[in-house]
């Protein structure tokens, strides 16, 4: 029996392959682990693909039943290839998801075992007051170039036309005053206790 | 942790383009599948996600003061943000009120910026107290205007007075006074 600490130190394929090889449901901790560790990347996933934070979560949901399923199942043929099965699944599901709509419901009824998947996702957050107060020290040009990137949703080359600057200079702008905010904002709130992916 | 890459090597810059939406077809699945194999690059691309929402979130509010472009100003208002809006020309004077459900003012100041450098904003009250400046605000040949937003909540702090804007540049190597603009502030209206 594995420490929480041990399974926080494992590689992904060997909490794949735990659950794959225990009798169904009985690799709790594994499953809790495999989840922590990938629920925020399919949330930000469904959040770009879907563009809205209820559907990402959605997503997030039928993506780790359908992934505990196919590894309970031995469905999974290269559990070293975990995050690209969870990936290849993820983007069925959006798929899926923007044609039919949610298929949550359906989903979570053919599931035996939701309590895996019943916590949401601690998503990392920034003091806001503080992140004011770090975009005000940002030169003006890479604030209205973040402001324009996050809050108006403009690609590059959209941010490049308005500010008359070239594309490539939007890019390394953003990315420079990028690094600048997170040093000055410092750690996020509400940032979980990660184990690697190896 | 490098600043620029993750352990395995790959660039953080890519992450944010490809969120933003600058990367496509295989270039922008290559990221994706290796966010699902890197924890380092799915922590940090949570990171920015978070300082984006928070950016966002603070314009909602209306929480800073900014230079703005007028599709920041479209999508505040579709976000229901009140503005309220006054446009200058250079040298007028115009009477500007704030109204207690005003989340923004925006100042519109028309000027001919041709030549000019090193672009910068100073909002000051007439006796010359200094009460906002604003230095290197990024112009383009095509520029004929500026957008200032300014927090509502900011400006129904100062009492009625005359207040004035000075737009100043650098051109043939000198510092000079682009245009000025007056506003006879009221205070904060009440309907």
């Amino acid at each position: 029996m594995r420490s929480s600490q041990q399974w926080l130190e494992a590689a992904d394929a060997m909490l794949a392959e735990t659950i794959a090889s225990a009798p169904a449901g009985t690799a709790t901790d594994a499953e809790a682990e495999l989840y922590r560790r990938f629920a925020p990347r399919i949330r930000l996933f469904g959040l770009k693909h879907l563009r809205d934070e209820a559907a990402a979560q959605d997503l997030v949901q039928q993506v780790f039943i359908v992934t505990l399923e196919r590894l309970r199942a031995g469905a999974v043929r290269n559990v070293e290839a975990i995050g690209s099965f969870i990936l290849g699944t993820s983007r069925t599901m959006a798929s899926a998801q923007r044609k039919v709509g949610s298929r949550r419901t359906a989903l979570l009824d053919r599931f035996d075992d939701r309590n895996t998947m019943a916590f949401p996702i601690d998503a990392v957050t920034f003091d806001l007051p503080r992140v004011v107060r770090c975009l005000d020290t940002l030169p003006l040009r890479d604030r209205t170039i973040l402001i324009l990137t996050f809050y108006a949703d403009k690609p590059a080359p959209e941010i490049a036309a308005e500010l008359q600057i070239a594309p490539g200079a939007v890019r390394v702008a953003r990315s420079r005053a990028l690094a600048r905010m997170r040093e000055c904002v410092g750690a996020p709130d509400k940032a979980r206790p990660r184990g690697g992916s190896r | 942790m490098s600043v620029e890459r993750c352990g395995r090597g790959a660039s953080f810059a890519d992450l944010v383009d490809y969120w933003a939406g600058d990367l496509t077809g295989a270039d922008a699945a290559q990221v994706e599948a290796h966010l699902f194999e890197c924890a380092e690059c799915a922590k940090y691309l949570e990171e920015v996600v978070a300082l984006g929402h928070a950016i966002g979130e603070g314009m909602r509010g209306a929480h800073f003061q900014s230079i703005v472009t007028d599709s920041v100003l479209n999508r505040l208002s579709r976000d229901g943000v009140r503005i309220r809006s006054y446009a200058f020309e250079p040298g007028q004077t115009i009477p500007c009120s704030v109204w207690p459900d005003d989340d923004l003012v925006v100042s519109r100041l028309r000027a001919d910026l041709t030549g000019y450098t090193n672009v910068g904003l100073v909002l000051a009250r007439e006796d010359g107290v200094e009460m906002s400046r604003i230095v290197d605000i990024p112009i383009g040949p095509e520029t004929t205007e500026i957008i200032d937003a300014v927090p509502a909540a900011r400006l129904r702090a100062v009492p009625s007075c005359r207040l004035r804007l000075v737009l100043s540049g650098t051109r043939e190597g000198r510092e000079q006074v682009i245009a000025e603009y007056g506003l006879e502030h009221t205070g904060t209206e009440t309907r």
